[in-house]
């Protein structure tokens, strides 16, 4: 950590998102002190005018990678920071950015046509997840994260911690809640292919789960859209909805 | 084993004698299907529910719990054992089937869990017969009667109820609340006619296969496992609605100010890709083929070897909550099929 002091130096980057991931970090209100009493935040734009400082131990960053600068500020940062974190959706799956990211030089010309200006030429790239970049260490899923999970992320860079992860998909959290399944009444709900952690928490609201937290590695695709077919829900919606959250995971190619 | 008769109509005081002192955990409607859940009047209860989403498991096992909390300067601050005296009240057979394994694992003398057995002594069981549904395969695993591990066991033998009496705190609210009768013939009668349509009413197409552990010992290598497998989606909803599913992981909490915490304590899931995974990063069952036929190993043949009984009770929530439709009766089909080919 720091050379001069044991307080770990934090930067809070914003790309290519809705901010609101960082906007929910303030929702812990309660423990927002306590939490910032931990760490000395030196960036973030979204609370302060101060540029970014060289030297900082870790980089929170939000949002997609969308143009050149992005992709310069990641590997500036990667080359900086000890610990690389990533809260949202959009940096961790690329997001709703990321739906742009199949043709997406045909989309500019879609939105210019032949007066396409050249600083969009000049700044933009392919929307990108933040790990297609550079090496991330942790990553703070769903849209937008839970603060509590980014604050339990935080300590766990900062302190260590003996949990590990877990690629379990998302209906044994919703079983614990002791919900009834959306598929016996024929509603498309991506928990069976979603990586669990959250508690399973728009279902418990009565609110199929969409996906924000992203295919997890062991997701059966196969299995799944077997399901779905069985369940009366159109295949066409389940493999639409697949690509809201992950358009940086090449399993959802069909 | 004492039996006793009560009327109908005086359950609602039983219930209302337990209230007094417990918690009464019961059957309530929840959407399409029923969960137990704790009720403050007796018109809440469905008596005749056909199963539950999930299991009383809950009430011995909480999904998370507390184990101590600590300081980061102070190392353990308080033990924590949170225990609500409770009666868990229309327990299927099955279910008090499933809570007496859960007592084997838990409760066993050489290393008994402090937080279960606090949870189980301050637990009293009633239990109620049940008419089968289609998924029910208890009989077939030797659930399908309880002999131990109730307070009360209540059935419903037509405008009144057999009681079946287990110890004598139950005997003393019985007596307290109700009015209890000796049984006449007239009720035996009518508890045979019970017992008899209770058996009728199980699904004759599960088969019923004879030395089940010994099948899936002579089956392992089969390409069965591989398609069985092949559908798991990784969710570990089984585990989550199971009854015996005991397995848990360890981990501690560190709250939002970095100086206190809780160690806890929550479920696992032998269906987890990560839960035969150890230091060094190996994983001894790495792909859905070994960790569901591990699944259906344990049940069906592990447990039988350490305590001789099943450790599926056959209440057949897995058989609904899996969307793929994995579970101990595609195991006994199986067997059916492979006993059918030999015989050829």
């Amino acid at each position: 950590m720091s050379e001069t002091t044991n307080i770990p130096r934090v930067v809070v980057i914003g790309l290519a998102s809705c901010f609101g991931c960082q906007i929910n970090i303030t929702n812990i209100e309660s423990h927002l002190m306590e939490v910032l009493g931990q760490i000395d935040v030196r960036y973030w734009q979204l609370t302060s005018s101060d540029t970014m400082p060289d030297e900082f131990d870790v980089a929170v960053i939000e949002g997609a990678a969308t143009t050149k600068e992005a992709l310069e500020t990641l590997a500036s940062v990667r080359e900086r920071a000890k610990v690389v974190i990533t809260i949202g959706a959009c940096a961790a799956t690329a997001g709703i950015p990321g739906m742009a990211a199949p043709e997406w030089q045909d989309r500019i010309n879609d939105v210019y046509g032949d007066n396409t200006p050249a600083i969009v030429s000049d700044i933009a790239c392919k929307p990108q997840a933040v790990h297609d970049v550079i090496k991330v260490d942790y990553e703070v899923p769903c849209c937008p994260i839970d603060p509590y999970a980014f604050v339990h992320v935080l300590q766990k860079a900062l302190y260590g911690s003996n949990e590990y992860s877990r690629t379990s998909t998302m209906c044994g959290e919703c079983k614990r809640n002791e919900r009834g399944c959306f598929y016996g009444r024929g509603i498309l709900c991506m928990g069976m292919i979603t990586k669990q952690g959250c508690g399973a928490r728009c279902p418990n609201l009565g609110r199929p789960c969409n996906g924000c937290a992203g295919l997890s590695p062991d997701a059966n695709l196969d299995a799944a859209r077997v399901v779905v077919q069985h369940s009366g829900v159109p295949l066409k919606r389940f493999n639409d909805a697949l690509a809201m959250f992950n358009q940086d995971d090449p399993r959802i190619a069909l | 084993m004492l039996y006793r008769v009560i009327d109908a109509d005086e359950l609602p005081a039983l219930v209302e004698a337990f209230m007094r002192d417990y918690e009464v955990i019961a059957s309530v409607r929840s959407g399409k299907s029923f969960a137990f859940e704790t009720v403050h009047s007796f018109d809440e209860i469905v008596l005749d529910y056909p199963t539950t989403l999930t299991s009383l498991k809950k009430y011995l096992l909480p999904p998370r719990e507390t184990l101590f909390e600590y300081d980061m300067e102070d190392g353990v601050t308080d033990y924590v054992l949170q225990v609500r005296p409770r009666v868990l009240f229309g327990a299927h057979a099955c279910d008090i089937n499933a809570m007496n394994n859960l007592d084997l694992v838990f409760d066993d003398k050489r290393y008994p869990d402090p937080y279960y057995e606090a949870h189980r002594r301050a637990t009293m069981i009633v239990g109620i017969g049940c008419i089968p549904s289609d998924s029910c395969f208890c009989h077939l695993l030797d659930s399908g009667e309880v002999r131990s591990g109730y307070d009360l066991f209540l059935a419903d033998i037509g405008g009144r109820y057999l009681v079946s009496i287990g110890s004598v705190e139950g005997a003393n609210i019985l007596e307290a609340a109700c009015n209890p009768r000796e049984a006449t013939d007239a009720d035996r009668r009518a508890f045979r006619e019970y017992t008899r349509r209770r058996q009728q009413a199980f699904n004759p197409d599960i088969p019923s296969v004879q030395e089940i552990p010994m099948l899936m010992d002579a089956f392992h290598s089969d390409d069965f496992w591989e398609e069985l497998g092949s559908r798991c989606l990784n969710c570990t909803a089984c585990a989550s609605v199971c009854p015996t599913c005991y397995c848990f992981d360890i981990c501690d909490v560190l709250d939002p100010n970095a100086q206190t915490g809780r160690r806890e304590r929550v479920w696992d899931a032998c269906t987890s890709p990560q839960f035969a995974l150890v230091t060094g990063g190996h994983n001894f069952r790495s792909g859905t083929r070994e960790r569901v036929r591990h699944r259906m190993y344990h049940k069906l043949n592990g447990f039988n070897s350490k305590y001789g009984r099943y450790l599926c009770v056959g209440c057949g929530r897995c058989v609904h909550a899996c969307k793929t439709d994995i579970s101990p009766i595609k195991v006994l089909e199986f067997f059916e099929r492979k006993g059918a080919e030999d015989a050829e």
